[in-house]
């Protein structure tokens, strides 16, 4: 069964990504190693729960917004997570959580505008409307940290756009139980509206014939997906293309219905960004690639390799 | 040494120099000493204030801090992406800057204007040699340029310190981890205080690796550039992933200051015997709290 | 009564006249009622209030006896199909699974299908002539067939009534008279309702049992065909000389020519 097989690559990726790193590790000493449980294990988990939260967020954005190119980086998410980051560093604020904190914090500012700028239609959030003020948001946030960075005197704060640009070096057992404590609840919200996102794509006015509340639905699916987002990017910054192009894996392994959708995204986009995450620590060690840039070479040949089969069938 | 060559001969060396070694210079002859510089790097105007030329320099770059003296000179903003503007209304007569993509543009534009520029490489020890002579030849203190290289010289073909060597590694940024590298004036200076570099092998000046490479490689200090003279553990010392790192759980750190240790400086002579001294006391940073 | 409109007054926000002027209209099982009109007479907004999207700023519209308004949406969809005017189709999906769309106001969140869901959806699948085509991805359907496969979906929804908002749109003359006639058989062998707005006047004459009129908001005539569809009334609400024929017993009116 299709499940089974996913779980099986799944099992395999982290098996991958426990084993292999630019350290060397021998296999005899890998069940003894910190490198490998304190640092491999908890990053390889936190790929899984990012890129599980990203692919499961994508799929329902896109149902939300009518869009197959939309990506929950298009929220304008990525824009206030940034200028948190900044803003931290730029303020000297201390301790280790500062900087997720800040971005997460940030994150939610830029959610709550974009929020209200799409129900400057009436009651009900307009989905080009969101796709729009998303990017203007985001736009926004990114000009307003760029001005920051370049008019500041700190060069710690140029390196601060590095750490948005993707990657889970951040990773430990305390962000892995802090994040796996924080997605269910989103993770639950999106599951519960998989119905009605099937219904939702067929228009506003024939989705409520059938029966869905057209309104809120929207709202908590855009919640749940960009609470999914802001956390992603506080522990990992943007790693893109993952909530683009799962959703059409997906799609293409399981079919359109959200109830299978959902979980194939989410399995999926956590396999996707393990074996990413291996591939970026391990290509060009001992250096590191940042992984948005190991997801968009790994992603876009399998695109295309789906695209090819579904135009053919 | 005296030179005893008039000054249009000494001005006629300096942009033979100029011509020959940096392969960007101004078509407009330098007729005697600059006496109106603009510095667009702070190594290049604490390189000028350390040959004595000083008095000379009337525009610097907002980030050049050092000597204190230097301060008192008006900034003229970025010096990575120069303001034209503001470095002509300084009216100079020779500009100086650091060679990157836009430098190179701004110093065509300032050509263009009239204005002598000479861009340059700057980036470890043996081009404060050359940089050095270059300068001092061209602000009139050729004597002070030429000791600095020597002393630059002297540093770089001091014997071998004897092993054993202690392994370090300069941390630059945590998130993503950011190493010096084996192409970059830091590790010159490592190696010239007997320590090891952990990443030497790479060869670009600075590189983003994965934690587990530094905790393989084990350093036995952490180096880590401060503007301040605090000895706090930096903040990623108390991160989880960071101490599988024994030299982060052990607060192995070493504080190197950063206007000795930024950038290619006249006084690395002071900095390699800072880090020696650092490295043969062997001091111990307060532990970090679990 | 499954549908009563009672002398309902609608007006858009913000806009300068009424959509709806005392419109009373009364749908019972069994019945096939035609909704006809020019173009911006105000039919579809009448379904809107008719199902409750929009309230009324006078009269009232009730379902089952119960204000439209009142009941949620998964409740009116129980008793209700709509085939609306437009439909997205943003992903490809197979006949079968679009059908089965319909059953989701008996479903909650989380429960599987249950027997009775998958007989619905075979019922409906099959009602409707569309069994054959179960497995075949909707965009190689023509137009003729998507329509009845969307009616197929409303069905399975199991409703008292159907609602459908202009379904011959650009059907030709074949899947147009299919589609008549599924509407047909449908409300005489299962006793539904059917309210079915449509632009052909004649088509509806011949099989709807009662014909409403819109003119600008208003009810110009309600009642049998032949007593709505006469040449002064239909000449008065379409601003057009007619001619009326008789079809079947039925009047049939064609639209005379001006350029001659």
């Amino acid at each position: 069964m299709k499940w089974i097989g996913m779980g099986a690559v799944l099992a395999i990726a982290m098996l991958v990504a426990v084993v292999l790193g630019p350290a060397h590790v021998p296999l005899s000493d890998l069940l003894d190693s910190p490198i490998v449980w304190d640092l491999r294990l908890p990053r390889a988990l936190l790929a899984l729960l990012v890129g599980g939260s990203l692919g499961m967020a994508g799929a329902s954005l896109q149902s939300l917004v009518r869009n197959p190119l939309a990506d929950p980086f298009l929220l304008g998410l990525s824009g206030g997570a940034g200028l948190g980051a900044v803003l931290a560093i730029a303020l000297h604020l201390g301790g280790p959580w500062a900087l997720p904190l800040a971005a997460f914090a940030g994150a939610l500012v830029a959610l709550a505008l974009v929020f209200r700028l799409g129900l400057v239609g009436g009651a009900e959030l307009d989905p080009r409307i969101l796709l729009l003020g998303g990017v203007a948001v985001g736009a926004f946030t990114g000009a307003v940290t760029t001005a920051i960075v370049s008019l500041a005197e700190a060069s710690e704060l140029r390196n601060a756009y590095l750490w948005l640009w993707g990657g889970l070096s951040s990773a430990s057992w305390a962000t892995v139980r802090l994040i796996a404590v924080y997605v269910p609840i989103p993770l639950f919200v999106l599951l519960a509206a998989a119905r009605p996102l099937d219904l939702l794509v067929l228009g506003d006015e024939s989705a409520r014939y059938l029966g869905a509340e057209v309104a809120a639905t929207k709202r908590r699916v855009y919640l749940a997906a960009s609470l999914l987002t802001a956390a992603a990017v506080s522990v990992s910054g943007v790693i893109g293309f993952v909530g683009l192009i799962v959703p059409h894996v997906g799609r293409g392994l399981v079919g359109v219905r959200h109830r299978a959708l959902l979980p194939a995204a989410f399995l999926i986009g956590g396999t996707l960004l393990v074996l990413a995450d291996t591939l970026a620590r391990v290509a060009v060690a001992p250096r590191e690639l940042p992984v948005g840039i190991v997801t968009a070479l790994v992603g876009v040949p399998l695109f295309a390799l789906l695209l090819r089969r579904w135009s053919a069938a | 040494m005296r030179s005893s060559l008039p000054r249009t001969h000494l001005a006629g060396l300096a942009l033979a120099l100029l011509a020959g070694a940096c392969g960007r210079s101004s078509p407009r002859a330098l007729a005697a000493p600059a006496q109106r510089i603009v510095s667009l790097a702070p190594s290049i105007t604490e390189l000028l204030f350390a040959l004595g030329a000083g008095p000379q320099v009337v525009g610097r770059t907002v980030y050049c801090k050092y000597p204190p003296a230097a301060l008192a000179v008006p900034s003229v903003g970025d010096g990575l992406n120069p303001s034209v503007e503001a470095i002509v209304a300084r009216q100079p007569d020779l500009v100086v800057l650091y060679r990157s993509p836009h430098t190179e543009a701004a110093s065509r534009q300032l050509q263009a204007l009239g204005v002598t520029t000479l861009v340059l490489h700057h980036d470890r020890l043996e081009d404060i040699d050359t940089t050095a002579r270059l300068l001092g030849e061209a602000t009139g203190h050729a004597d002070e340029g030429r000791a600095i290289a020597r002393r630059i010289d002297s540093v770089l073909a001091a014997p071998a310190v004897p092993g054993p060597h202690a392994r370090l590694v300069h941390v630059v940024w945590d998130n993503p981890p950011i190493v010096i590298g084996g192409g970059s004036y830091l590790d010159q200076l490592t190696k010239l205080s007997g320590a090891d570099n952990a990443f030497h092998d790479i060869a670009t000046p600075s590189a983003t690796v994965s934690i587990e490479t530094i905790a393989a490689r084990d350093p036995d200090w952490i180096a880590v550039l401060r503007e301040t003279s605090d000895t706090m553990p930096p903040d990623y010392a108390k991160r989880p992933e960071w101490r599988v790192v024994r030299a982060v759980r052990e607060g192995r750190f070493l504080f190197l200051p950063a206007d000795l240790f930024g950038q290619p400086s006249a006084r690395a002579p002071e900095a390699v015997a800072y880090l020696r001294h650092l490295l043969d006391r062997s001091p111990l940073v307060v532990p970090v709290a679990r | 009564m499954i549908l009563d409109l009672v002398r309902v007054h609608f007006r858009y926000p913000g806009a300068p006249g009424d959509a709806l002027n005392d419109v009373s209209l009364a749908l019972a099982n069994g019945e096939l009622v035609a909704l006809l009109g020019p173009n911006g007479s105000g039919k579809t907004t009448l379904v809107r209030v008719a199902l409750g999207l929009y309230e009324p700023q006078g009269g009232q519209a009730t379902i089952l006896g119960r204000a439209a308004r009142a009941w949620t949406r998964r409740e009116l969809a129980r008793v209700v199909g709509v085939v609306s005017q437009r439909e997205d189709n943003l992903f490809p999906q197979r006949v079968r699974d679009t059908v089965r769309l319909g059953r989701y106001p008996h479903l909650g969140p989380w429960g599987g299908e249950r027997d009775a869901d998958r007989q619905a959806v075979e019922r409906a699948l099959e009602r409707c002539d569309v069994a054959d085509l179960a497995d075949r991805w909707l965009w190689t359907l023509s137009g003729g067939e998507y329509q009845r496969v969307r009616i197929a979906r409303a069905l399975a929804q199991e409703p008292r009534l159907l609602v459908l908002d202009e379904p011959t749109a650009s059907l030709d003359v074949r899947h147009e008279m299919e589609l008549f006639q599924l509407v047909r058989r449908l409300v005489d062998t299962e006793g539904l309702g059917a309210l079915l707005v449509t632009h052909d006047v004649n088509l509806a004459s011949r099989f709807a049992d009662r014909v409403a009129l819109l003119a600008r908001g208003a009810l110009a005539a309600a009642g049998p065909p032949v007593d709505v569809l006469r040449q002064e009334i239909a000449e008065s609400v379409f601003g057009w000389p007619i001619a009326v024929s008789s079809f079947e017993g039925r009047p049939q009116l064609t639209p005379l020519r001006r350029d001659r």
